[in-house]
């Protein structure tokens, strides 16, 4: 690898340098040709300790991060807030310390607050990667995203991008919106508009209320969970009004003259965000995304803690 | 420059010609290059988190920390634990503090357990000495009780405080609602949620004909309103926070919970807006809003933080910092000794041959850097350490009692 990888932590895409998210996308070809091997394991990590962190569910970015880090040969701890004793009053800090006294050198965290990773990153040395704080970021979701758009489109540069949903509540939605602006990509947010923060056309977004004039302009739609876990308060009257409202389907779809890559970072409610037929149509990229998510996750890693060795 | 000759806690003389041969053999001569003296200043808004939260501050550690900061008299809010709604709980604090260098003074709890739904016993706590009344930082969501509160307090002649915030519109005053809010991932507090309830609250003093001062607002919008207000009606004042002036919401990206208050930081407009509402006269005054909070209450993930900043030691260096190219000293010191004091109905301290000595000592050229050394509160939860200021206290002389701050 001729260029160096900068970041101490993945916790934002915010503080992220363009040549190290080049150099994630060019390490994750590497992997991606690596896991459709007929053997699917580097030593790369061996002797490297990860802890996943999680303190709050998650099947899909766990069981991805955990792939990635037994496909590099690290060995993985896991630890979920529900099995722990932050039920018993220990501090995060606290929490982390603990583990790392155990020697391991990467913590991978997902948390129910924004910023818990770099709060983190001020208490401890080990190289820390947000798996999603609050509704703050998701860094390698996004990196995964954009990686899958690229793959479709060769490059983002221009390439319009709809993210349709439940904006306010999304961590998904600010790390994309954030990483493809970076790559050169134009970006509309659509949903309703108390799903929509009030002030983000200042980071250079489009708001589109309407479906159909979105699914017009865009190459892309990136659509996201409605997540009723994470809304206190009703945002909408029924899901049966959002569904009428911004419910995909092919038959929606049919009305748009091109053929828009569809996306989800799931899990996805089938018949809410789309439908069945779109979700399993050619014009779905959603497991090609799950693909990628591994080999995002194995760069990431690969890179941090190489970054470790050097430092 | 005039020299002042005080002995046994009474100025003596204030003449221009002052030798130390003149005042007696045992006499402590106190001189600096640009040395000032006002009458001694008087924070409108701290907590001395005692009783209850003794491990966050007392009263003994407050006051030193106001007098660090150069204030002779505060007012403490009644958010203790119990909260201070009873005569007793009154009388508690001030035999407590009798014997203090500093004055302390009473606002007791407008609503029994700061609830918002009934009444507390304004009278009975005003006999013992209470000298305003404030549910703090919970405010009084219903307006009918908003209103007979009012009402009421005029009724015992006592002016209320007030905090206004609508938490429907503000959720959990994470931060200001803007740009910074959708890039640092939280659910942001507009500042209608501030303007909505100033604006309730005007309009139920203007029915009332009561008197209401609002102790921290943050927002442009709310200085707007208060200079409407004023117009109409002789009983509406206002203040806000000394910190105030000196952040905005972008602070909050380092996600360190020092940068978490209520209300919170808001926008480069509303600095400018305030600062100038302090120069027309809108805001009447300054407060350090010092609030204590202890390291396992701030050393956590942003979100589970407790609000709050001490303030006490820095009010004064930090308001001067960003004003002193648009008020005069004088001006700001109005602003945190005579104010709040006549805001209260407190006796004003004078300067003057036969009164009690109570004077507040600083240099407002001094640049200095603010250490957590300089910290006298028992909680060290301030976003200032390591800042440098331009102006700095250096001492108070209350009586008998000669405090310097370094």
């Amino acid at each position: 690898m001729s260029a160096s990888f900068k970041a101490h932590h993945l916790l934002g895409i915010k503080d992220l340098h363009l040549d190290d998210i080049q150099l994630i996308f060019q390490t994750a070809d590497n992997f991606k040709e690596v896991i459709n091997r007929p053997i699917k394991k580097v030593p790369s990590l061996r002797d490297v300790t990860i802890v996943n962190l999680f303190f709050e569910n998650s099947t899909r970015t766990r069981i991805s991060f955990e792939l990635a880090e037994k496909r590099l040969s690290a060995d993985v701890l896991n630890f979920s807030a529900s099995a722990s004793s932050v039920s018993k009053g220990e501090t995060l800090v606290d929490t982390v310390k603990n583990i790392l006294a155990m020697k391991v050198d990467m913590v991978v965290m997902r948390h129910p607050m924004a910023g818990a990773s770099m709060f983190l990153s001020r208490h401890i040395h080990a190289q820390i990667i947000n798996a999603g704080d609050g509704t703050h970021e998701h860094p390698t979701q996004a990196l995964l995203d954009a990686y899958s758009i690229r793959e479709k489109t060769g490059s983002l540069k221009n390439v319009k991008v709809v993210i349709v949903g439940d904006i306010l509540h999304s961590r998904v939605a600010l790390s994309n919106i954030l990483l493809l602006q970076r790559l050169g990509a134009k970006v509309m947010v659509c949903g309703p508009l108390t799903l929509i923060p009030k002030y983000i056309e200042e980071l250079g977004v489009k708001v589109e209320t309407d479906i159909r004039k979105a699914l017009q302009w865009c190459d892309v739609a990136n659509m996201l969970r409605i997540q009723m876990e994470r809304q206190d308060i009703r945002y909408f009257p029924t899901l049966r009004e959002y569904i009428l409202q911004y419910g995909v389907s092919k038959q929606l779809l049919e009305t748009v003259n091109k053929k828009i890559i569809i996306m989800h970072p799931g899990p996805i409610n089938r018949g809410v965000e789309i439908t069945s037929d779109v979700a399993d149509s050619n014009q779905s990229i959603i497991l090609d995304q799950v693909e990628n998510g591994v080999a995002i996750r194995m760069a990431v890693l690969y890179l941090l803690a190489g970054k470790k060795a050097t430092a | 420059m005039v020299d002042i000759h005080i002995r046994k806690g009474v100025i003596q003389k204030i003449s221009k010609t002052i030798t130390p041969a003149s005042c007696g053999a045992d006499v402590k001569v106190i001189s600096k290059d640009g040395l000032h003296v006002s009458i001694g200043w008087f924070d409108m808004a701290a907590r001395f988190c005692d009783p209850g939260f003794e491990y966050k501050e007392d009263l003994i550690t407050g006051a030193a920390a106001a007098a660090a900061g150069g204030f002779t008299g505060v007012l403490v809010m009644p958010d203790t634990f119990p909260v201070v709604q009873t005569k007793a709980d009154v009388e508690y604090i001030l035999n407590k503090s009798k014997n203090l260098p500093v004055e302390v003074h009473v606002a007791g709890a407008l609503t029994q357990s700061l609830d918002g739904k009934d009444l507390a016993e304004l009278y009975d706590m005003k006999q013992a000495g209470a000298v305003a009344f404030t549910n703090s930082k919970k405010p009084v969501t219903d307006a009918g009780q908003m209103l007979r509160s009012l009402i009421y307090a005029r009724n015992c002649d006592s002016i209320i405080l007030s905090h206004p915030n609508d938490y429907s519109l503000s959720g959990k005053l994470l931060m200001n609602e803007s740009v910074n809010s959708v890039l640092y991932g939280m659910k942001g507090s507009p500042s209608i949620a501030e303007e909505v309830m100033l604006q309730r609250d005007l309009m139920l003093n203007a029915y009332s004909q009561s008197r209401i001062h609002f102790l921290t607002l943050s927002a442009s919008g709310s200085v707007a309103l208060i200079k409407e207000a004023k117009k109409k009606s002789e009983g509406v004042s206002a203040g806000i926070a000394a910190h105030q002036l000196w952040f905005t919401d972008e602070s909050v990206g380092s996600y360190d919970s020092n940068f978490k208050v209520n209300p919170p930081f808001r926008t480069e407009v509303d600095k400018l807006d305030l600062i100038k509402g302090l120069k027309n006269d809108v805001i009447d005054v300054i407060c350090s809003d010092h609030t204590p909070q202890d390291t396992e209450s701030k050393d956590v993930e942003y979100e589970s933080a407790k609000h709050g900043i001490i303030g006490l030691e820095t009010a004064f260096a930090c308001a001067w910092t960003v004003t002193r190219k648009q008020l005069t000293i004088e001006q700001l010191i109005e602003k945190i000794s005579v104010n709040p004091r006549n805001i209260l109905n407190l006796e004003v301290p004078a300067i003057e041959e036969g009164k009690k000595a109570n004077l507040t000592l600083f240099r407002p050229d001094e640049e200095w850097k603010f250490e957590e050394k300089h910290i006298r509160s028992k909680s060290k939860n301030s976003p200032f350490i390591n800042q440098v200021f331009t102006g700095r206290p250096v001492a108070i002389i209350t009586g008998n009692d000669f405090i310097t701050s370094d």
